[in-house]
């Protein structure tokens, strides 16, 4: 017993930069010899994909793209897979961000979803309009008039002249928004300033800080479900039977969890056997 | 593969691992990926900021080409802040879609007040710019809060019981057990943040049953942090795997190489000497 707690203390003592080391092959390693985990939706995932799959063919969508490069790993791929449910579905996709990098963001999921994979035609299946400045009052703006805040498209291009934005003014006119966000501005100003005060339907991609922070709004029936973090980005790939970055993650991401439990279970018991010994004498 | 994809390869692994270095310690690596980051962030936001709303949006509805006159005295002003920049002031008016609405002339001083900021002589004007700005958010807030979080949650927590196709219990869907737990969490927890009593006797108990799940709520908040960090992690780790490819020249074990080789180099060189105990 004796020697057991001597090795946990001496495990509580290691220099941090070992654990850091520990950590970064834990995850490497899952990265390049994938173990297949199965992945299975939970509700609030099943929720998202529900309600996208429900909408009627041809709907206005709107989706707001509020993340940057940062948190492109947990974001990218829900951004990713929902237009790719989206124009699966032929649904007619607008695009706006709350944050500048946001624009480049968007415009990367479009190219390599819309163009590539769909061959969707721009202006007439989907519309970038791209960022502009002011965070909440942006929302208030699109849900008032979106052709005063947007009178041109991310390229320039005068909204009058897209045939997609006919008989687009305000955000009524959309019948569901997503939000692939990763803070402020982003859902909750979309909840906020957007979906309750109109009712139009609207769900979330949050990252997983977020998730405690977005979660009342969808136990409340506020938002319609939301994807967690990279979890959540990989169980909506496997809703659409279409694996991507999310899922080859999740290897990594379980074993990264399990190994992280280990050092804190540790920490904790080196923690616990010093605090007694200190007592005893 | 294109030389800008490689050199871009390059330039993103450098700063990736320049910012990992930090792990080990600070060092000028991390301080050069660091101050790139700062500085270019801060160009790309205002260049963005400025190319998606200050021309189009006001500069576009104070000087419109639909109103464009060459003879009037307000297009001969624009004419003479074309001659600074054609690309900013193109020759005709702006052609963005609008009207012309002088009306926002009174944001646009507001903006310039804001940046008097920088003149300590005359910084007092941005405080009208800074105030206008807090009282149209807190407005703004103030609604949107009431709303959706008052009044929405308010009716999400209540909702539930009235609902009589809900079964008693159940772990992961919505159920009477469930919204019972809510209830008792939000009023135990609301009840914590009641300061103008003691907490001793039934508002003491309550008030520590709200302690647990504020708990409860930082565990969770604790690891959704955790997950997150190490999704951001694995997504670093994708690209230094793609980069240390033979069409990236092998960026990420070069650059990997060569910072291990001058931070072994400084911390051997710069050793410092072990404390003697008996000159203390």
């Amino acid at each position: 017993m004796r020697t057991i707690e001597n090795f946990i203390l001496k495990i509580g003592q290691v220099d941090r930069r070992w654990i850091f080391i520990i950590l970064a092959l834990v995850v490497i390693i899952p990265i390049i010899n994938p173990i297949g985990m199965p992945i299975r939706p939970t509700e609030t995932t099943q929720v998202v994909y529900d309600a996208i799959e429900d909408l009627p063919p041809n709907s206005n969508v709107l989706v707001s793209v509020e993340y940057s490069p940062s948190t492109k790993p947990e974001n990218h791929p829900m951004t990713i897979s929902i237009l790719r449910h989206l124009f699966r579905n032929d649904h007619k996709v607008f695009v706006t961000c709350l944050w500048p990098d946001g624009q480049f963001m968007a415009q990367d999921a479009l190219k390599q979803v819309a163009k590539e994979e769909f061959g969707k035609v721009y202006g007439v299946d989907y519309v970038f309009l791209g960022f502009r400045p002011g965070n909440e009052a942006v929302v208030k703006g699109i849900v008032s008039n979106i052709r005063k805040l947007y009178t041109v498209d991310v390229y320039q291009t005068k909204i009058d002249e897209i045939p997609l934005m006919d008989g687009i003014t305000n955000f009524s006119d959309f019948a569901f928004l997503f939000s692939s966000s990763a803070g402020f501005p982003g859902t909750i100003e979309w909840v906020q300033y957007a979906a309750d005060p109109t009712g139009v339907p609207m769900s979330s991609g949050v990252t997983s800080i977020q998730v405690n922070e977005v979660m009342p709004y969808v136990q409340a029936g506020q938002m319609k479900g939301v994807l967690a973090g990279m979890p959540g980005a990989a169980e909506y790939e496997a809703l659409i039977g279409q694996k991507g970055s999310a899922t080859s993650g999740m290897d990594a991401q379980s074993v990264a969890h399990l190994v992280i439990v280990l050092f804190i279970f540790l920490g904790n018991a080196a923690y616990f056997i010093e605090r007694k010994r200190s007592r005893k004498y | 593969m294109s030389s800008t994809a490689i050199l871009g390869g390059w330039i993103a692994v450098f700063l990736t691992l320049g910012i990992f270095s930090y792990l080990y310690k600070d060092n000028p690596f991390y301080k050069i990926a660091e101050h790139l980051f700062v500085g270019v962030s801060a160009g790309y936001w205002t260049a963005i900021f400025f190319w998606t709303q200050i021309q189009p949006n006001l500069f576009g509805r104070l000087w419109p080409t639909t109103e464009f006159s060459a003879d009037s005295l307000w297009y001969k002003l624009y004419n003479g802040l074309s001659f600074f920049s054609t690309s900013v002031f193109p020759e005709g008016g702006i052609d963005k879609g609008h009207e012309m609405h002088l009306i926002y002339l009174i944001p646009f001083a507001l903006g310039v007040m804001m940046l008097l900021s920088l003149i300590p002589k005359i910084n007092w004007f941005a405080r009208w710019g800074i105030a206008y700005t807090v009282g149209m958010a807190a407005g703004l807030r103030a609604y949107g809060y009431l709303n959706s979080n008052v009044i929405g949650q308010i009716k999400g927590t209540a909702a539930s019981f009235s609902d009589p196709t809900l079964p008693f219990f159940s772990l992961t869907s919505p159920s009477i057990f469930n919204s019972i737990v809510i209830l008792v969490g939000t009023i135990t927890g609301l009840l914590y943040f009641y300061f103008s009593k003691e907490h001793k006797g039934t508002l003491g108990k309550l008030s520590k049953i709200g302690i647990y799940f504020l708990m409860i709520s930082f565990g969770a908040s604790f690891g959704f942090a955790v997950m997150g960090r190490i999704s951001l992690l694995i997504g670093r780790f994708v690209d230094l795997i793609k980069y240390s490819s033979g069409d990236y020249f092998n960026a990420s074990l070069w650059v990997l190489a060569i910072m291990i080789i001058i931070l072994g180099y400084d911390a051997f060189t710069n050793r410092k000497p072990p404390l003697n105990e008996d000159a203390v």
